[in-house]
């Protein structure tokens, strides 16, 4: 294939275009609602994983001290605790404090009876951490140290918040590859259509002595065309669908913008959206159409004589 | 430029088309295949045209001996022949313009090129005042004129007709079998396939009858051009065309093609339109 045949081919394409214009359409429609489905993964995705780390941050554990610790010994609790490496904070939490908690759970006259000397509670730190996975080391650290009674910690939480962190990921990666392949196959199909009514020319084309690369490139320009379109469409969908949603609705998710240091490809989420839409829509496109017309382009056939 | 050797063909349903065919056809030959239908004569050109490959034996067209020829290596081939169909073969939405220059442009020939030719070529098949119109604004011998162009406008040395006048009216048969006599005399090898006897007779050319997958009968042709003897000759636009392309030099040897041009257009055009 010359350089000076690619415009013409280019201008091919859109002719084609232009000419199968319900199917189009009807194809560009298709490719946008699988990418929204799959933008739409990806963005519950981030949203959970963006929660996940909210919900880290708050973990801590209450470390308790022994009934007999006395202030002393409470000082050089603390500042044995603010001494770790892993400690982001401590913060004192007196057995009145823990108790007053339980106002209105136990009845008034209990309750009462509880106040002062009787306090069952312990005095106690709350410590949040810096890296969670340090987690079980720094527990045990902290278990290792004087007037230490117990230590009352969500591990259970880290672990079920991981396995459903993991579970998300799993479930919208799969939502997401699966409609790549419909995508794929749906634009395969639409440029297949094109292919089969145009095959008379196709045939014309051969019989006159045309290359591979010359019948497939206004193909592949129509599908690509096609892609590119429906990855800004679905983008723009996509974008207003969630700011109203997030304006109107007030449901809490995190606004794209405030997304931005949580994508993947470490842009921020919205560019990293339109990015990828228009990728993967170029991109299955073109090798949808690739796929397409690969049937009709065996040298041998298609000339039709008879 | 067409030689068969020894050469069978048998499809993989078991169907025999060819069987033991040696011909030898000549540069500037022009040469009626003649069959009843099923003979074999489709098998023939798809042979010719690298679209089906022999069982056996060797086919050797323009040079290229088939059996060696890469997939690659196949448009270039084709790019050496000019095929006329039956039944046109038209691009129905494309100009007659576009569907001329749409050969030029798979060899990858330049928008100037392209202009600079193809308005020639339609002069030679005297459809100049048709390049806007579509296909299906014509008449059955002026589509057929179109392919025609199409099949002409790369310059090849082999033009392959299959039954060019299956599909058109007697008197346009004429007409179209003196393009192709003219085309010939200036020195294009000519292939067609037909089973138009009157046709067949009134050009007595060489005559190759297949049938049953067997070269049956191979008679050399009596007549120089029968043009003058043909029922049509009366007929003004073949006639004027005739004229021009007697005048006309090929592109090779003119510089001045867009002169001969405007003297096409100012000697048949403006009637029609």
């Amino acid at each position: 294939m010359k350089f000076s045949s690619i415009g013409y081919l280019i201008k091919e394409g859109f002719r084609s275009i232009k000419q199968n214009g319900f199917m189009s359409v009807a194809s560009i429609l298709v490719l946008v609602s699988c990418l929204l489905l799959s933008g739409a993964a990806y963005l519950v995705f981030v949203n959970v994983e963006a929660g996940f780390d909210y919900a880290y941050d708050q973990n801590k554990a209450i470390v308790w001290a022994v009934e007999t610790a006395d202030d002393q010994a409470l000082n050089v609790l603390e500042n044995n605790l603010r001494g770790m490496n892993n400690v982001q904070d401590v913060f004192f939490r007196s057995k009145e404090d823990t108790l007053a908690n339980y106002a209105g759970v136990v009845g008034d006259a209990t309750f009462e009876s509880l106040q002062g000397e009787d306090n069952p509670m312990l005095d106690g730190f709350e410590v949040t951490f810096k890296d969670l996975a340090l987690f079980d080391e720094t527990i045990q650290l902290i278990e290792s140290l004087e007037n230490v009674d117990d230590i009352s910690y969500a591990e259970d939480v880290a672990d079920t918040l991981v396995v459903i962190r993991q579970t998300v990921l799993t479930i919208a990666a799969w939502i997401i590859l699966m409609l790549l392949l419909v995508s794929l196959f749906i634009i395969s199909n639409t440029i297949k259509l094109t292919v089969y009514s145009r095959r008379l020319e196709i045939g014309i084309m051969k019989s006159v002595g045309a290359t591979k690369m010359f019948i497939r490139f206004p193909f592949m320009v129509e599908g690509m065309v096609l892609g590119f379109a429906a990855g800004l469409l679905s983008f723009g969908v996509l974008y207003f669908v969630y700011t109203y949603l997030i304006s109107s609705l007030s449901l809490g998710f995190i606004t794209l913008a405030n997304l931005s240091t949580i994508g993947m490809l470490g842009m921020p989420v919205w560019a990293e959206l339109l990015v990828c839409f228009l990728l993967i829509g170029t991109l299955t496109g073109m090798l949808g159409s690739r796929h397409a017309i690969g049937r009709y382009l065996k040298e041998e056939s298609g000339v039709n004589i008879d | 430029m067409i030689e068969f050797r020894g050469v069978h063909k048998t499809y993989d349903n078991g169907t025999k088309a060819l069987k033991d065919v040696n011909i030898n056809i000549d540069k500037g030959e022009f040469v009626f295949i003649v069959g009843a239908s099923g003979a074999g004569k489709s098998t023939f050109l798809k042979l010719i045209m690298r679209e089906e490959v022999p069982n056996a034996g060797e086919v050797i067209v323009n040079g290229y001996k088939l059996s060696k020829l890469k997939r690659r290596e196949i448009p270039y081939l084709r790019r050496t022949m000019g095929i006329v169909f039956q039944d046109f073969r038209l691009i129905p939405t494309m100009t007659v313009f576009d569907n001329v220059a749409f050969a030029m442009r798979v060899t990858g020939a330049s928008k100037r090129e392209v202009r600079k030719r193809v308005p020639y070529i339609l002069g030679l098949v005297g459809l100049q005042n048709k390049a806007r119109n579509f296909p299906q604004e014509l008449s059955g011998g002026e589509q057929q004129r179109v392919s025609l162009a199409r099949a002409l406008v790369n310059n090849p040395s082999l033009i392959i007709a299959d039954e060019p006048t299956g599909n058109i009216d007697p008197e346009m048969s004429y007409e179209i079998m003196e393009l192709l006599t003219e085309i010939n005399r200036r020195g294009t090898t000519i292939l067609v396939v037909t089973h138009e006897h009157d046709l067949v007779q009134a050009f007595s050319r060489r005559v190759i009858v297949i049938d049953d997958g067997t070269v049956v009968s191979d008679v050399a042709g009596t007549a120089e051009p029968p043009a003058a003897s043909a029922p049509s000759a009366g007929n003004a636009v073949v006639a004027d065309v005739l004229d021009t392309i007697q005048d006309v030099p090929t592109e090779k040897e003119s510089d001045t093609v867009d002169a001969v041009l405007a003297d096409i257009i100012g000697r048949n055009g403006g009637d029609e339109q």
